[in-house]
């Protein structure tokens, strides 16, 4: 868990930007401690980016402050505020060996010629394409790309590291591999990092702290769990996991009546699908559905249930006895979070109280 | 987008150099001509420019030029076609000579036709008993235009074509489409406006081509003079109000033409706008 | 290579697209071929080693580099600032450019000239305040090559400049680089292959440009006799042989500075698409 109290060390209070008519910043306050590694995530034009690039000084915000280290950098040119900027499609100098795109940040700051080379075979090392300094950016592959693009943007020593949507560019399968490398890395490094991404896995898998985005507003900030277990909005509640939005919740059984809720909302993990006879402990509380969908997800399953005309999403393991299209079985609901106007609570199901079962 | 955005007094510096470069090498040359034009009044200008030997001249000129939209839209068509839709041997060497008489010198274009068509030739003599003449009469000159422009609507189609990729025909040929059929309907909506702006094009170069047609023409007046070669005639012969009357026809001409150019332009990157 | 396609009209297309090929290009092109295999050696050189040739070829390449220079230059400047700046008339600058293909050449050549002598608009100018000739002078001739060649390297430059990836500039810009590195280190290796091949595609042109430069290059032997005109002479005396060694040489330089460029551009392809 985050601890609140510690010193921020890339602050932006009450930041504005506009472009043209649209609003990409309303009102925007983050705090991101010195060392963690931050996600800003959220829908494609929530402003995510914006905010990046004000941190690096691409952009000007409209009214607001942007601190680093204590002081107000907003007049300082991104250059010299000591960040290192991942771009999305990485944007290495084409007509530059890898060795020549590594110590362009160098050779600007006319760092002697000697120093740039340590710096550059280290850096190499780092990202382990060793031998590799002099080709061109297209002998390389899309993995290969982005460490070098990590690699120039962390040359001249950096205090913040920023990334623009780092996996995008990626196939999946490599996807997977940067993901831990990166964050492995950053570990290692001890650098504050901050990457923009619209993808929730990547986003809970890597980072400490994840900051939503909705509209240009900040929905909420706290670490992976924190978003998953409380919900500040009903858009993070609805953004974060595979959820199920249902509206005539007030006829499930075992749950406290909630007049003034608006919607529920269930997740997969909320909701447990039995084959009849299958759990014994459940099946007085338990509801009748129907199966309409099954979806092999490689190490699960995913079946959706018709209860009450909503189509519930719930994951069985490959091992349990398989169920079919059409089945009638039984679905057993945990908890929902239940939604009134932008009010969230976490309700349980009561049968659960009254058998006392494990879980 | 901020760092691009500019600012100070190098933008400024840029922007006063390119109006004073242009104004200077294009517009004072366009500016000139229509003075000189009009510099003996209104009425010396009717008179040059309804002369009967330059009215003569801009109806050849205007014969030498659709000869060389009409043959050129041909060729651009089934050469863009052949070379975006089909991949067989020897097709850089078709581009290439395709596009190959852009590159050599007019005179040079000039200069091939006479030695193939001219007295010391082998065709001379059968094309004499025919009683065909070709050079130092109309067909040279039209043929020496067709040359000059010859790629001039195949490379506005080609890059469209290739872009386009061969997907729909292929679609279009399985449902049992023909030729034209696939052509009038699937290929001719995407190459609309690259057609018409190769047209365009063709026509502007058509008209003022002049070392080709010159080495061509026999400067018979009212036979073989085309609208610039009569021009030179009439600037040789100190005629200078005839000379830039005449010449006014084709600055406008030359004015609609950008005006053309512009316009299709756009329309053509509207419909690639619509597309992606 | 060869490949079926379900696509109809290939033989069509490419039966008719060989026919215009050649009647209007191979055939005369061949003709070339065998007249200069005519030609007997001792001859050939004779005939291009002449003082007067030689000089022809100086004064033809030498202009034409010059001009290409000053238009490589201004190209450079009037890509950058319809690319990269906003201000009013940008669009009648955008258009104007292409004026040199579309006004005739010799339109255009009589009126530079009439312009440039010492009595005209500009001419009394310089030649007064300066001393300085321009019509009838390598100058003139200069001149009247920039005005040919300003479309070819604006319009090779600047769908690149546009083309440039802004992202590539910023991450120049948050690694500490100014506005001058980043343009030398960041912007120009991007569009020097476009600049190249503007300038060598006006070059070429510029030395087979025969319509604008008669008039104001005035045509004195050894002074400001180009390589066409000497062409267009021989023509005139009928002395194809001459004519023909003559236009082989030309023909020959405009080769190899394409195959030059050619060669270039396929080796930074390779580069920068990583084929090699």
């Amino acid at each position: 868990m985050s601890d609140r109290n510690e010193e921020a060390y890339v602050e932006l209070k009450e930041i504005n930007k506009h472009f043209g008519n649209f609003h990409a910043s309303k009102d925007v306050n983050i705090a991101i401690p010195k060392g963690k590694l931050v996600a800003l995530l959220g829908p494609s034009g929530s402003g995510k980016t914006t905010i990046l690039r004000m941190i690096a000084g691409l952009e000007q915000p409209d009214s607001g402050d942007i601190i680093i280290a204590g002081n107000r950098v907003n007049n300082i040119p991104g250059s010299e505020r000591g960040i290192g900027f991942v771009f999305q499609s990485y944007a290495l100098f084409r007509y530059m060996t890898v060795y020549d795109n590594i110590a362009f940040g160098l050779r600007v700051k006319k760092v002697p010629e000697k120093e740039i080379r340590e710096r550059v075979s280290e850096l190499l090392k780092l990202i382990s394409c060793e031998g590799l300094e002099k080709r061109f950016p297209s002998q390389l592959s899309g993995g290969q790309r982005q460490r070098v693009a990590f690699a120039r943007a962390l040359a001249p020593n950096p205090q913040i590291l920023l990334l623009d949507e780092p996996f995008a560019a990626i196939d999946a399968k490599v996807r997977l591999e940067l993901r831990t490398w990166l964050k492995e890395m950053i570990t290692k490094l001890q650098i504050t990092s901050i990457f923009v991404t619209h993808d929730q896995d990547e986003a809970i898998e890597v980072a400490d702290e994840i900051i939503v985005t909705n509209q240009g507003k900040v929905e909420q900030c706290g670490t992976p769990q924190e978003l998953y277990s409380s919900p500040a909005s009903s858009f993070v509640a609805k953004f974060i996991g595979n959820s199920t939005v249902i509206k005539n919740f007030n006829r499930f059984k075992y749950f406290e009546k909630a007049e003034e809720a608006e919607e529920a909302i269930l997740r997969p993990e909320f909701v447990a699908v039995f084959k009849k006879g299958e759990s014994v402990q459940y099946t007085s509380s338990a509801e009748k559905a129907v199966v309409e969908d099954i979806i092999f997800r490689g190490s699960n399953l995913e079946v959706r249930v018709k209860l009450y005309d909503n189509l519930i999403s719930s994951l069985r393991s490959i091992n349990e006895p398989m169920v079919e299209i059409g089945e009638t079985v039984d679905v057993f609901i945990y908890r929902m979070f239940l939604l009134n106007k932008d009010r969230i609570c976490l309700v349980h199901n009561q049968s659960l109280k009254q058998e006392s079962v494990v879980i | 987008m901020e760092i691009r955005k500019n600012n100070g007094p190098l933008k400024w510096i840029l922007i006063v150099i390119s109006f004073l470069f242009l104004t200077i090498f294009l517009l004072l040359p366009l500016i000139y001509i229509l003075s000189t034009a009009f510099r003996q009044g209104i009425g010396a200008y009717l008179v040059s420019v309804s002369d009967e030997y330059t009215i003569k001249a801009a109806i050849l000129t205007i014969k030498a030029t659709l000869w060389a939209v009409a043959v050129n839209t041909i060729l651009g068509i089934s050469a863009a076609w052949c070379l975006t839709k089909f991949a067989f041997r020897g097709k850089k060497i078709l581009s290439t000579f395709i596009d190959l008489p852009v590159t050599v010198s007019p005179i040079i274009a000039g200069l091939i036709y006479v030695l193939t068509f001219g007295r010391q030739s082998d065709l001379y003599p059968i094309l004499d008993d025919m009683g065909i003449q070709i050079i130092f009469a109309v067909p040279g000159i039209v043929l020496a235009t067709i040359f000059v422009t010859f790629p001039f609507i195949s490379r506005e189609l080609i890059p469209v074509l290739t872009a386009q990729g061969t997907d729909e025909e292929e679609a279009a040929a399985l449902m049992g489409a023909g030729t034209f059929t696939i052509f009038r309907k699937v290929t001719f909506p995407h190459i609309k406006w690259a057609l018409l702006y190769g047209i365009v094009l063709c026509t502007a170069r058509a008209m003022g081509e002049f070392g080709a047609v010159s080495v061509l023409s026999g400067h018979l007046r009212g036979k073989t003079n085309t609208l610039p070669l009569y021009i030179e005639l009439l600037y040789q012969g100190y005629d200078f109000t005839g000379a830039f009357a005449a010449s006014s026809i084709l600055v406008l001409m030359a004015i609609i033409i950008l005006i053309l150019r512009l316009v299709l332009e756009k329309k053509g990157k509207k419909e690639l706008d619509i597309k992606k | 290579m060869k490949r079926k396609s379900i696509i109809p009209g290939f033989g069509i297309s490419f039966g008719l697209t060989i026919t215009i090929l050649s009647l209007v290009v191979l055939i005369p092109l061949c003709s070339l071929v065998v007249y200069a295999a005519k030609l007997s050696p001792s001859e050939f050189l004779y005939t291009v080693t002449r003082p007067r040739v030689l000089s022809g070829y100086y004064v033809s390449i030498s202009t034409a580099f010059v001009a290409s220079i000053v238009n490589a230059v201004m190209g450079l400047i009037l890509a950058w600032v319809l690319v990269r700046y906003e201000f009013p008339g940008k669009r009648f600058l955008d258009g104007i450019i292409e004026l040199p293909f579309a006004l005739p050449t010799a339109v255009a050549g009589i009126s530079l000239t009439h312009m440039t002598t010492t009595n005209g608009w500009i001419g009394k100018i310089f030649y007064d305040a300066f001393g300085i000739r321009i019509a009838y002078t390598r100058l003139g001739i200069t001149i009247a090559l920039i005005f040919i060649g300003i479309p070819f390297v604006v319009r090779s430059v600047q769908p690149v400049l546009e083309k440039i990836d802004i992202q590539c500039e910023e991450a120049a810009f948050m690694l500490g680089a100014d506005r001058k590195t980043c343009f030398r280190k960041v912007i120009f290796p991007e569009i020097l292959p476009a600049l190249i091949s503007g300038f060598t595609l006006a070059f070429a042109r510029c030395i087979g440009e025969y319509g604008s430069v008669v008039f104001i290059a005035g045509n004195t032997p050894y002074e400001t006799e180009i390589a066409p005109l000497l062409i267009m002479a021989q023509l005139q005396e009928f002395d194809y042989s001459a004519a023909t060694s003559i236009a082989l040489v030309m023909l020959l330089i405009a080769f190899v500075i394409l195959s030059i460029n050619a060669l270039l551009q396929s080796s930074v392809a390779k580069r920068v698409n990583g084929k090699s």
